[in-house]
């Protein structure tokens, strides 16, 4: 699903965010990667949704290489990809349902469809209720759900989720990390960066890799 | 395709939203184009109506031939038959002396009495030729050069005046159509791009989540179309109310000047306004989606 080999990743202004990065990550794999502030995890991401691409190695997501040269290619790589951003990136002035149609709409579906997909995806995050609120007038922890159901309406091969609980209070936190990790199947790999490692102690069946000065200094677990 | 059909209403109404979001700077926008757009429909007009006088007076365009004193009627009737011949001759009259008198009167109208003042018929018997403007050289040249001819008389002067006319209002016509052009295209490729700058946080969302930039761009699209419609409409109802006026009172103080029928010049002009408008206005947008690429996506 994920295949990084060797990757450096040197921003225009000469910063390495990314240094030798070498990983692999199967289907259905619940990931977590942590490290601190600054480590490399949103530039890993970033890598990963083919935000920016790799000076050097190789990336490969869901079978697309993250080159420069396939950036209509990456474009629609995106589409089997579930990203939920630390500050949501929820649109204002819309209501949670347009927020959610909003990850399909370029998608082919019908407007009855992408209604009733919008609608069970809210419901999944325990936000169906809210359909018709602006996202202005919502809490910031369900303004995350709402982003986690645009994410999830697609039915992504891979969850990627950077920092979801930053902007949350513990409940909250707790809350979201334990839906987006419920989110992960056999077709549906979930990665989710976070530097609050005391949230995800014990979970199970989990790998966990941690970045610090953009190399990967730790990778543990996995599925039993 | 398809998500363009089942998105329309979420097009129109981010179009509309997009309008919206710089109300007063999109208002000003608007009242820029509809100004614009009602300038090139006045000068569409004006082109028109000063082509239709060219015209006439093209086909007004006459010269006389003077013939010597001692020709008989059947060498009058030969000469005219050879200039006839000549390519670019329209119409050959020959006019006589009482008729020459009758149309000085016509022409001097209250101040004809000044004729009286003639003992007998001070002018001469002359060949009315009218010709196409664009001859003129060649055909003066040709009628000279028949015998019998005594000389030629013609408003050289005034024929190149009307032809240097007609070259100025073509120059200056395509040069507002291409100042129009360009200003509208500018105008309207602005509004877009300040529409993709206040939106670029949802644009960039869209991006991450796989949308197309054609997608994206729909509803700028529409509304750059729909801002620029709406100008030629309003441009065309200032300019059939701006006709209305003029054939009113040119018809009734300059009555010579040969106006084309009113129906067929608002048509004309209309058809012309609504054309300009969906060209330019589907070019402006095109022209400002292009800053859709450079949005920070990266």
């Amino acid at each position: 699903m994920i295949r990084i080999e060797g990757a450096t990743l040197t921003y225009k202004d000469g910063t390495t965010a990314l240094k030798d990065i070498n990983l692999n990550i199967g289907a259905g794999e619940l990931v977590y990667i942590t490290g601190p502030s600054g480590s490399g995890k949103t530039s890993l991401l970033k890598l990963l949704m083919g935000v920016e691409y790799p000076s050097e190695g190789e990336v490969l997501v869901l079978g697309q290489k993250i080159a420069k040269e396939e950036k209509r290619r990456i474009r629609r790589l995106r589409r089997n990809i579930g990203p939920v951003f630390q500050d949501f990136r929820v649109i204002k002035g819309r209501t949670a349902l347009e927020n959610v149609m909003m990850g399909v709409r370029f998608l082919g579906f019908s407007p009855k469809k992408m209604k009733s997909e919008s609608l069970n995806a809210l419901e999944k995050v325990g936000l169906k209720h809210k359909y018709s609120s602006l996202v202005e007038n919502l809490s910031w922890g369900e303004c995350q759900r709402v982003a986690i159901a645009r994410a999830i309406i697609r039915k992504p091969a891979l969850i990627l989720a950077d920092e979801p609980t930053g902007n949350l209070d513990l409940d909250n936190a707790v809350s979201i990390l334990e839906l987006l990790s419920s989110l992960r199947d056999d077709k549906t790999s979930v990665l989710i960066t976070t530097h609050a490692t005391h949230l995800i102690d014990n979970q199970k069946d989990a790998v966990f890799i941690r970045i610090n000065g953009g190399r990967i200094t730790m990778e543990q677990g996995g599925r039993a | 395709m398809k998500s363009v059909l089942f998105n329309m209403g979420y097009f129109l109404k981010e179009a509309y939203k997009t309008i919206r979001l710089n109300l007063l700077s999109n208002i000003f926008s608007f009242i820029g184009t509809v100004l614009i757009l009602f300038i090139f429909a006045l000068v569409i007009t004006g082109w028109n109506v000063s082509n239709r006088l060219v015209l006439m007076l093209k086909e007004e365009a006459e010269i006389s031939a003077y013939y010597e004193e001692n020709l008989d009627e059947i060498d009058k009737d030969n000469l005219i038959g050879l200039i006839e011949e000549i390519d670019g001759v329209l119409e050959v009259n020959l006019v006589s002396q009482a008729e020459a008198y009758n149309r000085m009167e016509n022409v001097l109208g209250n101040e004809a009495g000044i004729l009286e003042l003639f003992e007998e018929n001070p002018f001469e018997e002359y060949i009315e030729i009218r010709i196409h403007l664009d001859e003129t050289e060649r055909v003066i040249d040709r009628i000279e050069n028949i015998e019998g001819i005594e000389y030629v008389r013609d408003n050289r002067e005034i024929l190149n005046r009307i032809e240097g006319i007609v070259k100025t209002l073509n120059m200056a016509g395509y040069i507002v159509t291409a100042a129009v052009g360009i200003t509208t295209i500018i105008i309207i490729s602005h509004m877009i791009r300040q529409g993709i700058y206040e939106n670029r946080f949802q644009i960039n969302t869209l991006q991450l989540l796989g949308a197309s930039n054609s997608f994206i761009g729909f509803p700028f699209l529409i509304a750059g179309l729909l801002m620029i419609l709406c100008g030629g409409i309003i441009a065309s109802v200032l300019t059939v109310i701006a006709i209305n006026i003029g054939f009113g009172q040119l018809s009734g103080t300059i009555p010579f000047i040969p106006l084309p029928p009113k129906n067929e010049l608002v048509k004309h002009v209309v058809v012309i306004i609504m054309t300009a408008s969906i060209i330019l206005g589907s070019g402006g947008s095109i022209f400002g989606l292009s800053s859709i690429k450079e949005d920070a996506e990266r």
